[in-house]
C-alpha cells in the first residue's frame, strides 16, 4: 500500500526525480520571496513538506542493492546538465551539474529534508523580513541536496559552496548579539577548507591523466596511491572544517550559538553531515586505498576530538553552547567510523550522521525554547523546568537521553555499531567510550540542574506552546523508530558499505 | 552556439548594409570601420553636446559600432592598414568586452552633470583607441592606439566632481607617461635587435636567435630587458605590481562612470595587448617570463587583497579588489598554455562585467548621498534600497567567487590552469588569497544586510546606473549557467593566439 503510493508519487514527478528534488526548492525560493512577509512561511512549509514526502517516496521506491558488474557502482537516476566545456589541449571536459544517487545519498537526502522541514516549522519566531529568510532557507535546501546527489567533483563543489551563502545570511541577519562576527567566521573557515579541497579536485583531474571530474570514472580508474593520499589530505581540510575535527572546529561554537534556532538546527542537523558525507563519498568511496593510509591519524584525531569536546561541553554554562559542543563530540564518532573503515564501523558512522542529525535538532529547538520562555539559556539560572514546563521538559529529557545514547534510541545503536566495528581493528579506539561517560555525566547534570531542581519562585516560566513543540516531537519519531528498527537505514546503506569494503560482510 | 546563430541572423538581416560597406570602403580599411565609426560619433557627440545631452548620439554610435563589428566578418575582412591592425577572435573578444563596458558606462553616465559634450566625445574616442589597442599586431601601431586610448582618459579623470579628481588625474597622467616611455624604450630595443616592429616577426626572429647554436648573450639580455619593460609598462595600465599605486587614487576621485570604464575597459585592453606580446612575440622565452609573471601575479594579488582589507571607502576598496583580480588573471597568463589564456580571457570578460557594475552602483549611491560612500553609508542598505542592495550582494559574491555567479567559474578555470602545468602552489596561493578577500567582500554584505539601519529613509537611485548594474548582474548570472557563450569563443581565440 505504502510502496504503491510512493511509486505513484515518484511517477508524478516531471523529469528526473533527483533534478526535481534538487531544483524544486530553488523555484520555491523565488515564489517564497515574491509571496511577501505573510505568504512566505506558508510557501516554505508547503515546499519543504513536499520535499520531505518526495524524499520518503524516493527512499521507499529506491532499491539500493546492485550487481557488482553494474557500471555505475550502484548510482541510479543519473541526470546531468552541462554548463559549459573546458578545452584543455585536446581534451574537452564538461563543467556540469551531474546528479546520481545510491543508498547513502538517498539516506542523506531524507535526513536533510527532515531537518529543513523541522527548521521551517521552528522558524515561527522569525519576525524580521520573512520572505528573504524563507527564500534563503529554500536555497539552502537546494545546496544540500545538490551536495548529496552530486557525482561530479565540480558539481559537488558548486553546491558545497552554494550552501555557505544562505547560511551566512541566516546566521548573520537573524541571529543574536554577535552573530555577524560568527557568520563571517563560519564563512571564512569553511571557504578556507573548500579552497584547499578545490586544489585537490584539480590535482586529481590532471594527475589522474583522465581529464575528468566524473567521480564514477575516477573511482573506477584505480588511481595511484600517492595521488590518492594527496587527495585525502585535501578532502580532510574540506570536510574536516565542516565536520568539524579538532584543530578546525573553532567556527562551530560561535556559529551554532549565535545563529537563530532554525539556523542552529540546520547547521548541526545537516551542515555538519556534509562533512561526514564528504569523508565518505570523496574519501572512503573514491580513494579508499589512499584514505586508509591516514586511518590511524584520523582515528586518533577523532578520539581526541570526542573527549576534548565532551570536556569543553561540560564546562559550558550556556545550554546552546553545551549542545554545540555535544555536536562536535558526536561528529567525532563519524570520523572514527570513517577512519577505521570496517563495514560495521562505516555503518555506524552513517547511522550516527542520521541519528545525530535528528537528535541534536531536538536539543537545539529545546534550547531556543528555553531562551524564549525563561529569558536566558544559562543552565544555573533556569530551574525547575520539570514543574513549570512539563511538556518542554519531556521533550528535553527524551532528547538528552537520546543524545547520550540510551538503548532504545537511535544514538545508542550508532555508537554501538561504530565501536563494535572499530575495536577489532584498533583496540585502543575503545578509549572513545570515555567520551560517552562524560556525555552521560554532563547531560544528566544539566537535566538535574534545569529540569529536576526546585523552581525559582521569582522567575515566571510558562510551558512551551504546543505549536512550538510540533517540530521536536516530529523529530523524535525517527529517533525512536530507528532505535528500535535499525534496518530502515542499514538496509539502504549496506550495499554502499559492501562496495567500499570490497565485499566483506557487514 | 547561441551567439553564432544570432550573429548569422544579424548578418542576414543587414546584408545590404554589409554590401554597401564592402562596395564603398577600401578593403584595406574595412577591419577598422567600427573604430572609425565610434570616433566619428565621438566628434558628432561633441558638436551635438553643445546644445543638448549627447547621450542618444553616443548610444547610437556605440550600437552601430557593435553592429559593424558583427557584420564585418573577422575571418574575411580582419586585417586593415596593411595588417597593422587585425581583427581575430582574440581581438574581437576584447572588443566585445570594451563595447559591453562602454554601453554600461554610457547608461550610467546619466548621473554625470559636468560638461557632457566633452565627456561623451572623449569617452567614445577612448573606446575607439581601446579597440585599436587590442587589434594592433605591430608595436608602433600598438603605441599609437595606446595613446589614443589613454589621452582622453587623462582628461576624463580630471573631469571628476571634486578637486581631488585633478590630483588623481595628475597621478594617473604622470604614471601613464612613465609607462609610455618604458614601452617606447622596449619597442626601440626590440627594433634594434630584430629590425622589425611586427609582433609575429619579432617572435620569429627571437625564435631564430634562441635556436641558433651561437647564442649571443647580448641578444638574449636585450630581448629579456624589453620583455621586462613591456610587463612593467602594460602593468601600469592594468594596475598590476609595480605600477598599481595610481589605481585607488584615480578610481576613487574620478567620476564613477569613468572609474567603471578604466576598470572594465582600458584595463582589459592592457591585458589583451600584453597577452598578445607575451604569447605571440615572446613565446620562445616562455620559461624566462613565466617566473616574472608568476611573481607579478603573487605580489599583485597580495597587495590588492591586503590593502583592500584596510579601506573604509568603498570605491577604494573596489579599486584594490580590482588590483587583486588582475593578480588572479596573471595566473592564466603565467602558465602560458592555451587553457590558461582562455581562462584569463574568460576572467577578463567576467571581471569587466562585475567590476563595471559594482563601480556604477557604488557611484550611483555616492551621487545620491552626495558624499563618499564608506561602509557606514551602506549600513542598512537592504531596507533602504532593497533592489540596489541585492545587486550589490550578487556582485560581491561574484567577486568573492561564490556560486551561482560567473566569478566562481572564472576562478575555477584560472586555478585549474595553474595546476595543469604543475604549479599547484600558485593555485593554492590564489585560493588562499580569495579566502583573504572574503574579509572585505563579506563586510559589505554584513553592513548591507545585517547591521540595523540608523536611517530608515528610502533611497531612490538614478535609473540609468540601476539599469546598467542590473544588466551586469544578469550577465554574471547567465554566464554561470551558460559560460560557453564566452568560454567557447575564448577557447578559439586562445588557439588562434598560439597558432
Amino acid at each position: 500500500m505504502f510502496e504503491e503510493l510512493a511509486s505513484m508519487l515518484m511517477s508524478m514527478i516531471p523529469g528526473n526525480p533527483l533534478a526535481f528534488l534538487t531544483l524544486f526548492p530553488l523555484f520555491g525560493a523565488v515564489v517564497a520571496f515574491l509571496a511577501g512577509e505573510r505568504g512566505s512561511r506558508a510557501v516554505a512549509l508547503l515546499v519543504t513538506l513536499i520535499e520531505l514526502v518526495l524524499a520518503l517516496a524516493l527512499m521507499a521506491t529506491f532499491s539500493p542493492t546492485f550487481d557488482p558488474s553494474e557500471p555505475n557502482a550502484g548510482m541510479r537516476l543519473l541526470w546531468n546538465f552541462v554548463l559549459g566545456t573546458m578545452q584543455i589541449d585536446s581534451h574537452t571536459t564538461p563543467v556540469q551539474v551531474y546528479l546520481g544517487a545510491d543508498g547513502l545519498s538517498v539516506v542523506m537526502a531524507l535526513l536533510s529534508n527532515i531537518v529543513v522541514f523541522a527548521a521551517a516549522l521552528s522558524s515561527n519566531h522569525i519576525e524580521r523580513s520573512r520572505n528573504l529568510y524563507y527564500m534563503l532557507l529554500l536555497m539552502l535546501q537546494t545546496g544540500l541536496l545538490g551536495v548529496f546527489f552530486s557525482i561530479d567533483l565540480l558539481s559537488f563543489f558548486i553546491f558545497w559552496e552554494l550552501v555557505l551563502i544562505p547560511m551566512f545570511f541566516i546566521i548573520g541577519r537573524w541571529g543574536e548579539e554577535g552573530c555577524q562576527h560568527a557568520g563571517i567566521k563560519f564563512f571564512i573557515y569553511t571557504h578556507f577548507g573548500s579552497a584547499i579541497m578545490l586544489i585537490g579536485f584539480f590535482v586529481l583531474y590532471f594527475a589522474s591523466g583522465l581529464y575528468t571530474f566524473d567521480m564514477l570514472v575516477l573511482r573506477a580508474s584505480g588511481l595511484p596511491i600517492d595521488i590518492q593520499m594527496w587527495f585525502s589530505i585535501a578532502v580532510f581540510f574540506g570536510a574536516g572544517v565542516k565536520l568539524p575535527v579538532w584543530p578546525l572546529h573553532n567556527w562551530l561554537p560561535w556559529a551554532h550559538v549565535k545563529a537563530p534556532t532554525p539556523g542552529s538546527v540546520i547547521l548541526a542537523g545537516i551542515l555538519l553531515k556534509m562533512g561526514g558525507y564528504g569523508f565518505l563519498r570523496l574519501g572512503v568511496w573514491m580513494v579508499p586505498e589512499g584514505f586508509s593510509v591516514f586511518s590511524v591519524v584520523f582515528a586518533v584525531l577523532a578520539i581526541f576530538t570526542c573527549i576534548y569536546a565532551a570536556f569543553v561541553a561540560m564546562a559550558q554554562s550556556d545550554l546552546k553552547s553545551m549542545v554545540a559542543y555535544t555536536s562536535i563530540n558526536h561528529m567525532a564518532w563519524v570520523l572514527l567510523g570513517v577512519a577505521v573503515g570496517s563495514a560495521l564501523a562505516l555503518q555506524g558512522a552513517i547511522y550516527m550522521m542520521f541519528s545525530h542529525g535528528v537528535i541534536i535538532s531536538v536539543l537545539f529547538i529545546v534550547a531556543g525554547e528555553v531562551k524564549h520562555l525563561a529569558g536566558t539559556r544559562q543552565i544555573p539560572e533556569v530551574k525547575g523546568l520539570g514543574r513549570t514546563a512539563p511538556r518542554l521538559s519531556t521533550v528535553f529529557i527524551l532528547g538528552a537521553l537520546a543524545a547520550f545514547g540510551l538503548p532504545g534510541f537511535s544514538g545508542f545503536l550508532a555508537e554501538f555499531f561504530t565501536l563494535l566495528g572499530s575495536v577489532p581493528v584498533y583496540i585502543w579506539t575503545a578509549f572513545i567510550t570515555l567520551g560517552v561517560f562524560l556525555t552521560v555525566g554532563y547531560m544528566l547534570w544539566t537535566l538535574n540542574r534545569m529540569v529536576f531542581s526546585d523552581p525559582d519562585p521569582e522567575a515566571e516560566v510558562h510551558d512551551a506552546p504546543l505549536r512550538d513543540l510540533i517540530a521536536p516531537v516530529l523529530l523524535l519519531v525517527p529517533v525512536i523508530l530507528l532505535g528500535l528498527w535499525p534496518d530502515l537505514i542499514l538496509s539502504m546503506t549496506a550495499p554502499f558499505v559492501t562496495l567500499v569494503t570490497g565485499g566483506a560482510t557487514p | 552556439m547561441i551567439l553564432s546563430v544570432l550573429a548569422q541572423l544579424v548578418r542576414t538581416v543587414f546584408s545590404p548594409f554589409t554590401q554597401w560597406l564592402v562596395g564603398n570602403i577600401p578593403a584595406d580599411w574595412l577591419g577598422s570601420v567600427p573604430v572609425f565609426t565610434i570616433i566619428a560619433f565621438g566628434v558628432i557627440a561633441l558638436a551635438v553636446g553643445q546644445r543638448t545631452n549627447p547621450l542618444p548620439v553616443s548610444a547610437i554610435g556605440l550600437l552601430l559600432t557593435g553592429l559593424e563589428t558583427v557584420l564585418i566578418d573577422n575571418d574575411v575582412y580582419g586585417s586593415s592598414f596593411g595588417g597593422l591592425f587585425a581583427r581575430s577572435h582574440f581581438a574581437d573578444l576584447f572588443i566585445w568586452i570594451i563595447l559591453v563596458v562602454g554601453f554600461l558606462v554610457l547608461l550610467s553616465s546619466t548621473t554625470f552633470y559636468g560638461d557632457r559634450a566633452t565627456f561623451h566625445s572623449l569617452l567614445l574616442i577612448s573606446i575607439g583607441g581601446t579597440m585599436w589597442t587590442v587589434m594592433a599586431t605591430d608595436l608602433v601601431a600598438l603605441f599609437l592606439a595606446w595613446e589614443l586610448m589613454s589621452m582622453p582618459t587623462y582628461v576624463l579623470a580630471a573631469l571628476g566632481p571634486s578637486r581631488a579628481a585633478v590630483d588623481g588625474a595628475v597621478k594617473y597622467f604622470v604614471m601613464g607617461l612613465l609607462a609610455t616611455v618604458l614601452m617606447l624604450f622596449g619597442i626601440a630595443l626590440l627594433y634594434g635587435l630584430t629590425g622589425t616592429t611586427d609582433i609575429a616577426a619579432i617572435g620569429a626572429a627571437l625564435q631564430s636567435y634562441f635556436s641558433s647554436p651561437t647564442l649571443e648573450l647580448s641578444a638574449v639580455a636585450t630581448s629579456l630587458l624589453a620583455m621586462v619593460l613591456f610587463v612593467i609598462a602594460f602593468g601600469f595600465k592594468i594596475g598590476a605590481f609595480p605600477g598599481w599605486m595610481w589605481v585607488p587614487d584615480t578610481y576613487s576621485s574620478a567620476d564613477g562612470s569613468l572609474a567603471a570604464f578604466l576598470a572594465g575597459g582600458t584595463k582589459k585592453a592592457g591585458v589583451g595587448a600584453l597577452m598578445r606580446i607575451m604569447i605571440v612575440g615572446f613565446i620562445v622565452v616562455r620559461l624566462q617570463w613565466m617566473p616574472l609573471i608568476v611573481l607579478v601575479s603573487i605580489l599583485t594579488m597580495l597587495i590588492g587583497n591586503i590593502l583592500a582589507l584596510r579601506q573604509q571607502n568603498i570605491m577604494r576598496m573596489l579599486a584594490y579588489s580590482s588590483i587583486a583580480m588582475m593578480g588572479y588573471l596573471f595566473i592564466g597568463l603565467a602558465v602560458g598554455t592555451q587553457f590558461g589564456a582562455a581562462a584569463a580571457m574568460f576572467h577578463a570578460f567576467v571581471h569587466a562585467l562585475m567590476k563595471t557594475s559594482a563601480f556604477i552602483l557604488v557611484w550611483a549611491l555616492t551621487v545620491r548621498l552626495r558624499r563618499q560612500v564608506t561602509y557606514d553609508e551602506l549600513v542598512g542598505l537592504s531596507s533602504r534600497a532593497p533592489f540596489a542592495s541585492g545587486l550589490l550582494a550578487v556582485l560581491m559574491l561574484s567577486l568573492a567567487g561564490m556560486p551561482p555567479t560567473a566569478g566562481l567559474l572564472s576562478k575555477i578555470f584560472l586555478f585549474g590552469s595553474a595546476i595543469e602545468v604543475g604549479m599547484w602552489w600558485l593555485a593554492l596561493i590564489g585560493t588562499l588569497n580569495s579566502v583573504l578577500s572574503l574579509g572585505y567582500y563579506l563586510r559589505v554584505l554584513r553592513v548591507c544586510y545585517m547591521a540595523p539601519p540608523e536611517d530608515a529613509e528610502r533611497l531612490r537611485l538614478a535609473r540609468g546606473p540601476l539599469v546598467a548594474a542590473t544588466l551586469g548582474v544578469i550577465g554574471v548570472l547567465v554566464l554561470f549557467i551558460n559560460p560557453s557563450i564566452v568560454l567557447d569563443y575564448a577557447n578559439i581565440a586562445a588557439s588562434q593566439l598560439f597558432g
